[in-house]
């Protein structure tokens, strides 16, 4: 079975020089293993009844999970596909020579730069991992892995559609979300350790090797990228569905009276929720009960801290890493709200 | 993973999307109407993936592995950077087989019902009614009319409304609903109306609904509640455009 796996796929008429007789290989997790508990499962579903699929909560809970997935797999096959251009095609050293040299000053222009990836949130972690892998400063690469999916145009139309006749809540999303990607990136440059990144973005080896095929590298990195990240991605859509479906809207009235409480409720809704960049703003705009500062820390925290993205960063950037910086953008990000959403709101 | 395995992964994603937006419309039951190209793209681009790679195989992927046999127990996919998918990957396929096999339902009525209704934006000034009857109104704009309209045009006009019902819970009525995507299901937002004067119709059944305003509160006021009198209820199927705020679009 293996054998016949192997030569699957293999056009007729393309000369190939016959491989070797069929050997057992030892995988961690073999096909078979696979093959058998899927089978495994499938016979219990039969057996116990499908019934459980059809009550409206799971069937609710499957919709919004698949919603998330379905939405976001344009944007992270952009991203990858990016990704795998920047790791293929580009000189390993355009960005060293683009930005500036001082990793201080790199971190706001990486910033900035972030305005020119359009779409969600899910494109920019491939993005940021390859430029790290090309020799980007980690410090610059985060700054534009957390401004990008928060300040890039077709998100701030979105802002101004849904809080028509406030501009303030524009300039205050841009403004906050920017000082909160510089500050995470210097606070990088302070703190950061590079043992926290997967082995792999420490030793910036990769991109093209001499003598291989640049389109068959492309290729190949691409498909490697969006498979990982994609199975990331079906992970952390299904954890914000569960909070989605379970978590009754009546919770949001008895935070919405303390301002501070309000801010923080509304910061870690963004988390849980996972909603797009491209559609938060609407959300936000319907929570009427909260003060704008409490609705700027929601468009600020989301684009930048939501399950989907945690596990996407845990994925390409490894645990350890994930949730430390995480963490620190909640917090940094709340603080810019607070202190930006109070001069402009 | 395995290579044939990536390669079937990838082309069953690609064939779920494309049978979710080319073949059948169910991707409108997950995301705006808005992002069907991108998502056809999507799924053209990974069919040309599996293609490649299955065309690949062959010839340079190969080549490395080709001047020698792979030790017994060695790793398998060496030769190029990315070593070994991980895992998780497999979680790819949950996806990608109810796309193409078990696509779940669109939300209904148990979202709607644990949903707040969605508030309805200020408007200032309100165009005329048009003369038709029953007047087909959206149920944003028939909210916006009892609770905003100083004039007071809804009043004594036979409006029709489209929605799906979700039973009240607590007493005898019930609520025509409509779920709003802004980008997709996880951002859903829900539309009500309460209706009065009928039995309750099972849950999630679209109906046409014509009526007059439920007079409750003062009309133009925010005292005002967005209900109507049910004169007569006529189930219709889902329309195209269900999860947007406008009127049913239907397939002609």
């Amino acid at each position: 079975m293996e054998k016949t796996d192997e030569l699957v796929g293999v056009p007729e008429g393309v000369a190939v020089v016959p491989v070797g007789p069929p050997v057992r290989r030892m995988r961690p997790w073999p096909l078979g293993t696979a093959l058998a508990l899927a089978a495994a499962a499938t016979a219990v579903l039969l057996l116990a009844g499908t019934r459980w699929l059809n009550e409206p909560a799971v069937q609710a809970w499957r919709t919004v999970s698949l919603a998330i997935t379905v939405q976001a797999l344009p944007f992270l096959l952009l991203g990858t596909a990016l990704s795998g251009a920047i790791n293929a095609f580009v000189p390993a050293d355009l960005f060293t020579r683009v930005l500036p040299k001082r990793p201080a000053l790199a971190v706001p222009v990486a910033g900035v730069a972030g305005a020119v990836l359009p779409g969600c949130e899910c494109a920019s972690v491939p993005v940021a991992s390859s430029l790290i892998r090309r020799g980007v400063p980690p410090s610059a690469a985060f700054a534009f892995l957390l401004s990008a999916p928060a300040i890039n145009p077709v998100v701030l139309t979105a802002t101004a559609v849904a809080f028509p006749g406030s501009p303030a809540m524009v300039a205050a999303r841009l403004l906050a979300s920017l000082a909160t990607a510089a500050v995470m990136g210097w606070l990088w440059l302070w703190l950061g350790k590079d043992k926290w990144l997967r082995p792999l973005l420490r030793h910036r080896h990769t991109g093209h090797r001499h003598g291989h095929s640049r389109r068959t590298e492309f290729r190949l990195g691409f498909q490697h990228d969006f498979l990982h990240a994609g199975g990331f991605l079906v992970l952390g859509a299904m954890a914000a569905a569960t909070f989605n479906v379970t978590m009754p809207r009546s919770v949001l009235d008895t935070f919405s009276g303390s301002p501070w409480l309000s801010v923080l409720f509304l910061a870690g809704l963004a988390v849980l929720l996972a909603v797009c960049s491209e559609a938060d703003a609407f959300v936000a705009a319907s929570l009427t009960g909260f003060s704008p500062t409490a609705r700027l820390a929601f468009l600020v925290v989301g684009p930048m801290v939501d399950l989907k993205l945690i596990a996407l960063q845990a994925g390409t950037f490894g645990r350890a890493f994930a949730w430390r910086f995480s963490a620190a953008t909640t917090v940094v990000a709340v603080v810019a709200s607070v202190l930006i959403g109070g001069a402009l709101l | 993973m395995k290579r044939p395995v990536q390669t079937l992964l990838l082309a069953l994603t690609g064939a779920g999307l494309l049978h979710a937006t080319l073949l059948t419309d169910t991707y409108l039951r997950y995301v705006k109407a808005g992002l069907r190209p991108l998502l056809i793209a999507s799924g053209a681009v990974l069919l040309l993936l599996a293609l490649a790679g299955a065309a690949g195989r062959g010839g340079r992927d190969r080549a490395p592995h080709d001047h020698h046999e792979p030790p017994p127990g060695a790793g398998h996919d060496h030769g190029h950077d990315h070593t070994g998918t991980p895992r998780i990957a497999w979680l790819l396929f949950l996806p990608a087989v109810s796309l193409v096999f078990y696509a779940p339902p669109a939300l209904g009525a148990y979202t709607a019902a644990r949903a707040g209704s969605k508030p309805v934006a200020v408007q200032s000034g309100f165009a005329p009614l048009p003369a038709t009857s029953p007047l087909p109104l959206t149920l944003t704009d028939f909210t916006k009319r009892v609770q905003q309209d100083r004039s007071r045009a809804v009043r004594s006009r036979t409006v029709r409304l489209t929605g799906f019902v979700t039973p009240a819970g607590d007493d005898d009525g019930w609520y025509l609903t409509r779920i709003i995507f802004s980008c997709c299901a996880a951002d859903s937002q829900t539309v009500k109306v309460r209706m009065y004067g009928t039995e309750v119709p099972p849950a999630d059944t679209w109906l046409e609904v014509t009526g007059t305003w439920h007079a409750r509160g003062t009309l133009g006021t925010a005292t005002a509640e967005a209900a109507l009198d049910v004169e007569e209820a006529r189930p219709v199927a889902r329309p195209v455009n269900a999860f947007t705020d406008d009127l049913p679009l239907r397939p002609s």
